[in-house]
């Protein structure tokens, strides 16, 4: 909970908002409590008013969506070693052909999958970062992205190839 | 009793029932037997009748009772220009196969084979065929046969182009019908499973050593092991080196006493060499100048791991200098540069043989070699992101990672890296005139991994007492050490390779056990 907390009051800075403070519950000013991460995160994005975060056409909408609930659903629960390196397998697939998760823009998905794999990637040999080179490459992008990294550490990425024989 | 006997009765019936069946049972069997037999000697008769019974057989022990004159031609010589001869060889039978009228037996002699033919015809009778087909694999066999260009490439053996029509065959020594691992297996590279097959693991090959040594990988291996040596003995010799022999049985550790195996000498303890260091120092003292030994080198570290072993052998030099260090530093340097040079050279079919079972990239050097100093080091580690002191010494992992961050920046699998720490090297390595934290020693790399260890040594008797004392060192069991820089002493250096982890490294292979013919390690002192 207290790590929810700190990620959600990054994301206020991220997002440029002034902290509201009391989360992950949050008690809005208008009608009901909202409850759990990625639905106070939506809320948040609403509320500085960064809509096109959450995409701009249904479909962008609709692939932000899978991808927040993959990040509380998937790399969330994973602990063993063998789930964190399936999770990177499949996402280095899915990253081979995209700039960002939901195509060609920034969204929340990016920012909300930064913070959940940062504990993952940091701890990833270099030989490993190169094994997954399109989620290095993406994980790299996000955190150079204005704003997003805050308290997390920067990870370094060597830019040419040290392993020739992973691939 | 007469209730018992009164149901015993109708027992005894059942049972001669049962026994009058079983008799039957047992005749018609007897029967059956003697129809075989009968069988079989119709069949030794007909042994009797072949014509070609002078022609195979097992051959008694030879004990050397006689002389001949038969040249038996090595397998690796029969290629086309010997298409059509008559040859004798030797060889062990890899593997045979018989069908029908044929069989085809695949012989081996080290890491070349060829394809024998035993066809029923004029020279071989049918029994001979079905001789050949029983001979079990790995027996070595005397062959005498014509070399017979083949239409189609044997894919299967080394000597592609030719097959030998058998037409002698005689056993010398039949191997027992089991064995512990097959070769094939043991060849087989462990990336191919896509079949499913089998790869025979690390400790089933060390505990069947002799017979995992008959593969071609390792024949090429340890073909290629000895050409290290030999080409560090010819580089050296051609610098003006003299080659040294040093006792094995020491009176004190060399390097801090810790990792040193003791041994009870008389009514004293000794202990088993870390490294010819002191002799070779001391022969330096003597005037000797330029010297290198090769010899058996004793570590009681306890780690299992792929790189380290409790017995290798080491290739030590020791060299006088005028002025600067560095001149050693050279001349390893290049006689490295010269092995590396020599084996890509001379022994091309064993890095390709060893190749296909354990493929790798060709190893890389630069002419001259790659000097980084240590701080230069720290620095690009640091630039990948890893976090250390300036004084801290080098891990495994960071070791291995400024390996690639060296291939990667300059394509060199070898390098050198001076200037270490003063805080990780032993008491006699002599400390940097500028700064008196780093030292003038140096390790060399190859693939990322260490393989040499050097320094300059103090030469200075006073200097050196210092050092030693300052680390704690009882000066009394060195005493002999420091007294011999007492009567004028060269500057000098020098350092001292693993040859296991070179012919590893230069192989690119995983297992510094692959590279030792009888590997000892903590938990291994068999075969």
């Amino acid at each position: 909970m207290v790590a929810t907390a700190v990620e959600l009051a990054s994301l206020e800075k991220t997002l440029g908002l002034s902290g509201v403070g009391g989360v992950p519950e949050l008690q809005t000013n208008n009608g009901p409590g909202l409850e759990g991460l990625t639905t106070i995160a939506s809320h948040l994005v609403k509320v500085a008013k960064k809509e096109e975060l959450l995409g701009t056409t249904p479909e962008k909408s609709a692939l932000v969506q899978q991808w927040l609930e993959y990040r509380v659903t998937q790399i969330d629960k994973c602990t063993t070693q063998d789930d964190k390196r399936m999770i990177l397998k499949e996402l280095n697939c899915y990253l081979e052909d995209k700039v960002y998760l939901a195509g060609n823009s920034f969204t929340l998905a990016d920012i909300m999958l930064y913070n959940g794999l940062h504990p993952i990637v940091a701890a990833l040999t270099h030989e490993d970062r190169e094994r997954y080179v399109n989620v290095s490459r993406w994980f790299n992008h996000i955190q150079h992205y204005p704003g997003v990294r805050q308290h997390f550490a920067a990870i370094v990425f060597v830019r040419n190839r040290l392993y020739p024989t992973v691939h | 009793m007469t209730k018992g006997e009164a149901v015993g009765v109708p027992e005894d019936q059942a049972q001669s029932k049962k026994a009058a069946k079983k008799l039957q049972k047992e005749a018609e069997k007897a029967a059956k037997k003697a129809e075989k037999q009968a069988k079989l000697a119709a069949e030794n008769q007909a042994d009797e009748e072949d014509f070609a019974k002078d022609k195979y057989g097992i051959l008694p022990m030879i004990q050397s009772q006689e002389k001949l004159d038969r040249v038996l031609v090595h397998v690796k010589n029969l290629t086309e220009d010997k298409a059509d001869q008559m040859v004798w060889l030797r060889a062990r039978v890899h593997t045979s196969r018989a069908k029908g009228k044929q069989c085809f037996l695949v012989l081996r002699q080290q890491q070349f084979n060829i394809q024998g033919l035993v066809a029923v015809g004029d020279h071989v009778s049918k029994q001979m065929v079905k001789f050949a087909a029983n001979i079990s694999k790995e027996s070595i066999v005397d062959v005498e046969g014509y070399v017979r260009k083949v239409e189609q490439k044997v894919e299967s053996c080394s000597q592609c182009d030719v097959e030998l029509h058998i037409v002698k065959l005689f056993v010398v020594s039949a191997a027992e019908p089991r064995l512990p691992l097959q070769l094939d297996d043991a060849i087989r590279p462990e990336t191919g499973d896509e079949e499913g097959r089998a790869t025979v693991n690390q400790d089933t090959r060390l505990d069947n050593r002799i017979i995992d040594l008959r593969t071609m990988t390792s024949q090429s291996i340890f073909r290629l092991q000895s050409g290290v040596c030999q080409l560090f003995r010819e580089t050296l010799i051609k610098k003006e080196f003299v080659e040294v022999q040093t006792p094995k049985i020491i009176s004190a550790a060399s390097e801090g006493g810790a990792n040193v195996f003791t041994v009870s000498y008389f009514k004293t303890s000794a202990y088993l060499a870390q490294s010819p260091q002191l002799y070779k120092q001391m022969c330096i003292c003597a005037d000797f100048d330029k010297v290198f030994c090769i010899g058996p080198v004793f570590r009681a570290e306890d780690s299992n791991t792929h790189r380290h072993l409790t017995e290798f052998v080491g290739l030590d030099i020791e060299m006088a200098f005028n002025y600067h260090y560095h001149e050693v530093v050279t001349e390893i340097a290049d006689t490295l540069v010269q092995i590396f040079k020599g084996l890509r050279d001379r022994f091309q079919t064993e890095i390709q043989t060893v190749g296909k079972q354990y493929p790798c990239e060709p190893f890389k050097f630069l002419e001259p070699t790659l000097r980084l100093e240590y701080l230069e080091a720290v620095a690009m580690l640091r630039e990948a992101g890893v976090e250390m002191g300036d004084e801290e010494d080098l891990s495994t992992p960071n070791e291995k990672l400024l390996g690639r961050l060296v291939k990667e920046k300059y394509d060199t699998d070898f390098y050198i890296l001076d200037k270490y720490p003063l805080a990780v090297r032993p008491f006699y390595t002599m400390p940097d005139p500028h700064d008196p934290k780093y030292s003038n020693s140096y390790d060399m790399f190859m693939r990322g991994e260490e393989i040499l260890s050097g320094a300059q040594r103090i030469h200075d008797p006073q200097v050196l007492t210092d050092r030693a004392l300052q680390l704690g060192i009882d000066i009394e069991k060195i005493k002999s050490y420091i007294d011999s820089f007492r009567f004028g002493a060269p500057p000098h250096a020098g350092g001292g390779i693993g040859l296991e982890r070179v012919t590893m490294l230069y192989l690119g292979l995983h297992n510094v056990r692959q590279t030792s013919m009888f590997p000892r390690d903590p938990k291994r002192l068999t075969p």
